[in-house]
C-alpha cells in the first residue's frame, strides 16, 4: 500500500478536482469564468443539445449615391455566409448553423445564450470596412457661384456700417498669407455683395471651411497631426490681378461679405484704403476656389478583399505593427493606389494618404512610403502600442463582411434534437450504462466493480475537462465520448481477461494483477495510439478542408482517449492494487468469473465461458 | 473451435452483406441526402392552441416529414425546417398540423427557402480525411507489428476491416433509403467516423494477441496461431461488443427518436466492427500467408477448363 501512496494521492486529487469542477455549476476564479446555471453540470452544450440564439439578418446593400436598396447576388450572399462561418468558427463559440433564407437573408443560430452581445459584435452586423484614397488639398472651383451672383466688389474699411459679427470669432487664420484681421481694429477689406442665391452658396462654403478648421483643431488637440484644413483661394481681377488665400465673414446685410485684403508682396504691410481701391478699380471680378483639406475617393477596396489582418512586431525595430493581406483583386487595387500616391508625391510633392473607414468612422489614415504590389503591407504608427495594433487588426478583421447586413430577428431557440427527446435518450443511456456496470460486476466480480468505479471517475474527469477547456458538446462530441467510454470499458475488460488467465495459471493475486496489466498494455496502447493518430489526421485535414463537425469529433475523441488511457493505466490499476493489499484478497473467488473460481487451467487452451 | 478453417464462409458472409448494399449504392440513388445537405424550406408557425414539441414531432412524422427539425422560438411558436415545400404541400402540412394539434388555427410568421447547413463538399472532404487517417493507421500498425513477419500485412488487413465496416454501414443505409425512406445527415457522417474508430480499436486487440502468440510460438503454423488468438480473445470481443450493444439497444428502444438514426448506425457498426476483426482482418492474414486467392483462381480456371 505504501508503495502506491503517491499514485493513490494523485488519483484522489484528480477525481476530487473533477468532482468540484462539476459540482459547482459556475466557476469564477479571477478572469477565469466557466460554466452556466442553465445546463446540466454547467457544461457548455451545442445547438443540437441545448439550443441558443436565433438571429436573422437581412442584406442591406444600398447604392452609395442614391441610398436606394440594391439587389444582392447569390455570390455575395455565399461569400457573406462563408465570412461569418469563418468568424464564428474561429471564435470558440461552438458550431453554428448558418443558412441562407430565400435570396437575401441569413439565419445564424449560435449555441448557448450566455452572451448574445458578444455573438452579435462578432458577426459584426454593420461593420463595413472601406479603404479610400485620401487626396490632400483638392481644389473645388465652386461653380455654383457664377459671376452673375456677384453684384459688386469694393475695397473699404471693415467697420464702416454696423459690423455685427465679431471678427475674432472666425479669424484665427491658418494661412500665412492671410492678414491678421484681428490685429488691426479696422483693416481694409474687400466687400463683396452677392445675389440672394450667391450669398446662400457662399455661406455654405464658409460653413464647410469652418467645419474643416474645427476638426483640424480638435485633432491636433488630441495629439494627431491633421491635414491642413480647407481654405479659400481668391482670385481678383481688377486693375491688378491678385491671387491670395483669405478668410471671409458676413457684414451688415446677409448678402455682403468682407474678405481680408492681402498684404503687399513687397512691403509685407496691408495696403492703405486708397491703394486697395486703386487695385480693385471700377469693375473688378472675383473668383473663389475652395481648396478642400482632403477628399476621400472611393476606389472600390472594401473589407471582403482583405484576406487577413493581424498584429505583430516589426522585425527590425520591434515596433508594434499591423499586417494586412489582400486577395487577388484587392492586391491589384491596392497596388494601383499606392503607385498613384507615390507617383503624385514625386511629381507634386503632395503626400496623399490611405484612409481606412469602419462604418464610415475613420480608423487610421496611413501615408504610403513605397508602391505595394505584392498584396501584403504593414501599417506603422508613432503612437502604436501592442494593444492598439491588436485592436486595429481586430477591427480590420471584423470589417470584412462583404455586404452590410441588418438584424431583423433575434430569438432564443431550443435544442434541435428536442429537449424532451434528448431527456429520454439521456435516461435510456444512463440505464444502459448502469446495466453495463452491473454486467461487469456480475461477470468479473470484484475487479468488475472496481472497474465500474474507475469508469465513473473516468467520466467525471472527461466531463470536467470538457467544462474547463471549455469544449462545446454537440452530438458529435457525445459520440466521441461514447466511443472513448467504450474504449475505456474495453481496456478494463482486456485487463481482467488477462488477469483471469494468469489466476487460472495459478499465479498469486498480486502477480496476476501486475502481469495482467503488462500483457493487456500493448493492445490498449496500440488501439489508443492508432485512435489518437486518426484524431490528429482528421483534425488537421478537416481544418484544412473546413469540415468543422469532423474537427469537433476528432478533438473530443482525442481528449476522451487520452483520459481513457490514463484511467486504464492509473485509476483501475491503483484501485486493484489498493484492494489487493487489503484482506479482500483472501476471498479468491471474488476475483474470478462466476463458476470457474480457483480452477487452474491451461491458459493456452483458451477455454472460455461465453 | 476452428475459426480459420471456416474463413471461406466468413468471406462469403461478408460478401453477402456487402453486395446488396453496393448494388443499391450504385443502381438506386445511393444514399439519400437529408436536409442538412440539400437545404429545403423553413416555416415559422405560431399555433393558437397549446402545442408541445413531442406531439408536434410525431405529427410531422405522421404527415411524412420525419426528417424535419423542430425548434421552439416562443411558447407555441416553432421554427420548422424540412424538405422543400411547394405552396400546396405547405398548406397541406399546416392544415394537417392544425387538425391534429391546434383546432383554433395557426399563423404562418415566415416561410423561407433555406440553403444546406453543411455543404456537400464537407462529405467529400470528410472522406479524404478518413482516407488520410487510414493511411496513418496503416503505417502505425505496420510499425507496431515490426517484430512479426510481414508486418505490413497487418496494416493492410486492418484497413480492409475498416473499409469493410464502413461499406456495410453505408450500404445498409443505402438500402434503408430506398426501403424505409431513411435519409442521411451530418449525424450519419459522425456515426460513420465513430464506427471507424471502433473498428480499428477492435481489430488491433485481436491482432495484438496474434502478435503475442506468433512471438511465443515461432514454430507453429500461422493458421494455428491465428485460430488460437481468436479463441483467446473472443470472450473479450463478445463482452465488449455486447456491453455496447446493450447500451445502444436501450437508447434505441427507450430513448428519444431524434437520434435514433445515429444510434442505428452505431449498432450496425459495432456488430460489423466486432465481426470484421475476427471474420475478416485475421482471416486475411491467413489467406495471404497461404496464397488462398491464387489457389482459388487456379481452381476456378481448371474447373472451367474441365467443364
Amino acid at each position: 500500500m505504501r508503495r502506491y501512496g503517491r499514485t493513490v494521492a494523485i488519483v484522489v486529487a484528480l477525481v476530487t478536482l473533477a468532482g468540484v469542477a462539476l459540482g459547482f455549476p459556475t466557476i469564477n476564479i479571477g478572469n477565469f469564468e466557466r460554466g452556466g446555471d442553465d445546463t446540466p453540470l454547467g457544461l457548455s452544450l451545442g445547438l443540437d443539445l441545448q439550443g441558443g440564439s436565433h438571429l436573422v439578418y437581412e442584406a442591406d446593400l444600398r447604392d452609395p449615391a442614391t441610398d436606394e436598396p440594391l439587389e444582392v447576388t447569390e455570390d455575395q450572399m455565399e461569400s457573406l455566409k462563408r465570412t461569418i462561418e469563418r468568424r464564428v468558427n474561429s471564435s470558440g463559440l461552438g458550431e453554428p448553423i448558418i443558412q441562407l433564407l430565400d435570396s437575401d437573408r441569413l439565419l445564424i443560430q449560435l449555441p448557448g445564450v450566455t452572451d448574445p452581445e458578444r455573438a452579435k459584435s462578432l458577426i459584426g452586423e454593420t461593420a463595413l470596412l472601406e479603404f479610400k484614397h485620401r487626396q490632400l488639398a483638392v481644389p473645388n472651383d465652386l461653380e455654383e457661384i457664377t459671376q452673375d451672383d456677384i453684384l459688386s466688389v469694393t475695397a473699404d474699411f471693415l467697420t464702416d456700417p454696423d459690423a455685427s459679427s465679431t471678427p475674432t470669432a472666425t479669424s484665427t487664420a491658418t494661412s500665412t498669407t492671410t492678414p491678421a484681421i484681428a490685429d488691426d481694429p479696422d483693416p481694409v477689406v474687400l466687400k463683396v455683395e452677392f445675389s440672394e442665391d450667391g450669398a446662400i452658396e457662399f455661406r455654405m462654403v464658409l460653413d464647410r471651411l469652418m467645419d474643416s478648421f474645427l476638426t483640424a483643431t480638435a485633432q491636433s488637440q488630441s495629439g494627431h497631426i491633421p491635414p491642413v484644413p480647407s481654405f479659400l483661394d481668391v482670385t481678383m481681377e481688377g486693375t491688378e490681378q491678385l491671387r491670395f488665400n483669405a478668410t471671409a465673414l458676413p457684414i451688415g446685410t446677409s448678402t455682403t461679405y468682407a474678405i481680408g485684403f492681402p498684404v503687399d508682396s513687397e512691403s509685407g504691410e496691408p495696403p492703405t484704403l486708397d491703394e486697395a481701391k486703386r487695385q480693385v478699380g471700377e469693375d473688378a471680378k472675383i473668383f473663389f476656389t475652395e481648396i478642400q483639406s482632403y477628399v476621400d475617393e472611393d476606389i472600390g477596396l472594401t473589407g471582403e478583399k482583405l484576406t487577413r489582418a493581424f498584429p505583430s512586431q516589426h522585425g527590425g525595430s520591434g515596433a508594434p505593427i499591423v499586417n494586412i493581406e489582400f486577395d487577388d483583386e484587392g492586391t491589384r487595387i491596392f497596388g494601383r493606389l499606392t503607385q498613384d500616391i507615390v507617383l503624385k508625391q514625386e511629381t507634386t510633392g503632395q503626400s496623399d494618404q490611405i484612409a481606412i473607414f469602419l462604418d464610415d468612422v475613420e480608423l487610421i489614415s496611413p501615408v504610403v512610403q513605397t508602391p505595394i504590389t505584392a498584396g501584403t503591407a504593414i501599417i506603422q504608427g508613432r503612437d502604436f502600442t501592442l494593444e492598439r495594433v491588436r485592436d486595429i487588426a481586430l477591427l480590420l478583421e471584423s470589417g470584412r463582411l462583404p455586404i452590410p447586413i441588418t438584424l431583423i430577428q433575434e430569438r432564443d431557440v431550443d435544442a434541435i434534437l428536442g429537449e424532451d427527446s434528448l431527456r429520454k435518450s439521456v435516461v435510456a443511456g444512463a440505464v444502459g450504462l448502469g446495466l453495463v456496470l452491473l454486467f461487469m460486476t456480475a461477470y468479473y466480480r470484484l475487479p468488475g466493480l472496481l472497474a465500474s468505479i474507475a469508469l465513473m471517475m473516468y467520466a467525471a474527469i472527461v466531463l470536467a475537462i470538457f467544462k474547463i477547456l471549455p469544449v462545446t458538446l454537440t452530438l458529435s462530441g457525445v459520440a466521441a465520448a461514447i466511443l472513448s467510454i467504450g474504449m475505456a470499458v474495453d481496456a478494463n475488460i482486456l485487463i481482467f481477461e488477462r488477469m483471469k488467465d494468469e489466476l487460472r495459471a495459478g499465479r498469486t493475486l498480486l502477480s496476476a494483477i501486475n502481469i495482467g496489466f503488462d500483457r493487456a498494455w500493448p493492445a490498449i496502447r496500440d488501439g489508443n495510439v492508432s485512435t489518437l493518430i486518426t484524431c490528429g489526421i482528421l483534425f488537421w485535414f478537416s481544418d484544412q478542408l473546413g469540415a468543422t463537425i469532423v474537427q469537433g469529433f476528432a478533438a473530443t475523441l482525442a481528449i476522451g482517449v487520452v483520459v481513457s488511457m490514463f484511467s486504464a493505466i492509473t485509476i483501475s490499476r491503483t484501485l486493484l492494487r489498493f484492494v489487493s493489499s487489503t484482506r479482500l484478497t483472501r476471498k479468491l473467488n471474488w476475483w474470478t468469473p462466476s463458476g470457474k473460481s480457483g480452477l487452474p487451467q491451461q491458459a493456452t487452451t483458451g477455454a472460455q465461458r461465453s | 473451435m476452428d475459426f480459420v478453417g471456416k474463413r471461406g464462409w466468413f468471406f462469403l458472409t461478408s460478401l453477402l452483406v456487402i453486395f446488396p448494399g453496393i448494388v443499391f449504392l450504385i443502381i438506386a440513388p445511393g444514399l439519400k441526402p437529408g436536409i442538412d445537405f440539400t437545404g429545403g424550406s423553413a416555416v415559422t408557425l405560431a399555433f393558437q392552441d397549446e402545442v408541445t414539441q413531442g406531439p408536434l414531432r410525431d405529427e410531422l412524422a405522421e404527415l411524412g416529414y420525419a426528417d424535419a427539425t423542430v425548434q421552439q422560438l416562443e411558447e407555441n411558436t416553432y421554427f420548422i425546417r424540412t424538405k422543400e415545400l411547394s405552396d400546396d404541400a405547405k398548406a397541406t402540412l399546416t392544415s394537417g398540423l392544425e387538425t391534429a394539434l391546434s383546432p383554433s388555427g395557426s399563423d404562418e410568421l415566415s416561410f423561407y427557402l433555406v440553403s444546406p447547413v453543411v455543404a456537400s463538399e464537407t462529405v467529400v472532404n470528410a472522406f479524404y480525411a478518413v482516407l488520410a487517417a487510414a493511411v496513418g493507421i496503416f503505417f502505425y500498425v505496420w510499425w507496431a507489428f515490426r517484430n512479426v513477419p510481414s508486418p505490413f500485412r497487418y496494416g493492410l488487413a486492418a484497413i480492409a476491416a475498416l473499409i469493410h465496416d464502413a461499406v456495410i454501414v453505408i450500404g445498409i443505409f443505402a438500402i434503408l433509403g430506398v426501403v424505409a425512406d431513411i435519409e442521411v445527415g451530418t449525424m450519419f457522417l459522425i456515426a460513420i467516423l465513430t464506427v471507424i474508430g471502433y473498428s480499428v480499436n477492435d481489430t488491433i486487440v485481436v491482432f495484438d494477441r496474434i502478435r503475442e502468440n506468433v512471438l511465443t510460438y515461432p514454430n507453429r503454423e500461422l493458421a494455428e496461431v491465428v485460430n488460437l488468438s481468436i479463441s483467446e480473445t473472443i470472450g473479450r470481443s463478445l463482452n465488449t461488443s455486447l456491453t455496447l450493444l446493450f447500451t445502444l439497444m436501450a437508447m434505441i428502444l427507450f430513448g428519444g427518436q431524434t437520434i435514433r438514426e445515429f444510434l442505428l448506425v452505431l449498432l450496425v457498426g459495432v456488430i460489423a466492427g466486432t465481426y470484421s476483426s475476427i471474420g475478416l482482418a485475421s482471416q486475411l492474414l491467413v489467406t495471404w500467408e497461404y496464397g488462398d486467392l491464387r489457389r482459388i483462381l487456379r481452381r476456378g480456371k481448371s474447373a472451367t477448363a474441365t467443364a
